[in-house]
């Protein structure tokens, strides 16, 4: 299981844009996505925007993304890559 | 089947019709959006079930199916902090489609220089599932799609 901790910068947090556009990535991933709010966080799906609307992610926080399988470490990149743009 | 309600009063123009690409390009779900009236308002909940999240400039209402409708009330009034709304219902609160849930001013929010344009969206819903959509002009509590 390979997973990147990451800061969200995006003022607005991991609402709206920015996590439609970390969904829209994550469901284009053939293995599973999970995101949790902070190292102990309960995870949820990362493909779905419902579940990461529900996680309310602010400015600030962090999150942790978990993937496992092929191109894992490519797909977890672009994720943190999303979540860390301001 | 879930039937969706307007959460306002407008005219019901279609995502395309949304200033912001990530919302007239479908990306955060289908669905369409009302342009307000220009006047004070309350937005109300499009279904049945709980408030899982309730910002002052959005909300999702979550029914016993699972299914997450997003009213978001005008574009980038998250930059707002709140000023100009007022919350009528609490997060965690169970909601019956047609009640209010934040009172607001869509003419304020226009002044403001923004855009009062309300997306309402089906989450995790593949395009096609989104049926009946209503056009022209809507009242808070009509009818404005179906979901399959």
């Amino acid at each position: 299981m390979a997973e990147r901790k990451v800061t969200v910068a995006a003022e607005v947090g991991l609402h709206a844009r920015p996590a439609a556009t970390f969904v829209q990535t994550a469901v284009k991933a053939p293995m599973d996505i999970t995101v949790s709010k902070g190292v102990s966080g309960q995870p949820v799906n990362g493909k779905s925007i419902l579940q990461i609307l529900g996680l309310d992610v602010r400015q600030g926080e962090d999150i942790v993304i978990k993937a496992e399988g092929e191109g894992a470490d490519e797909v977890l990149d672009a994720l943190a890559a999303i979540a860390g743009t301001p | 089947m879930t039937t969706v309600l307007a959460p306002v009063e407008g005219v019901a123009v279609g995502l395309s019709a949304v200033p912001d690409p990530v919302f007239s390009a479908g990306m955060v779900g289908p669905g369409t959006a009302i342009d307000p009236a220009r006047e004070p308002g309350k937005a109300v909940a499009p279904i049945t079930g709980k408030i899982m999240k309730l910002h002052p400039h959005a909300y999702v209402i979550v029914g016993d199916d699972g299914k997450g409708v997003l009213v978001h009330l005008g574009i980038d009034t998250v930059q707002l902090k709140g000023k100009g709304f007022e919350l009528l219902a609490a997060e965690g609160d169970r909601v019956r489609a047609g009640q209010p849930v934040v009172a607001w001013d869509p003419a304020a929010i226009e002044a403001g220089g923004r855009s009062p344009v309300c997306p309402v969206v089906a989450l995790d819903a593949p395009t096609g599932a989104v049926t009946a959509m209503a056009g022209g002009p809507v009242h808070a509590g009509d009818e404005l799609f179906l979901w399959d």
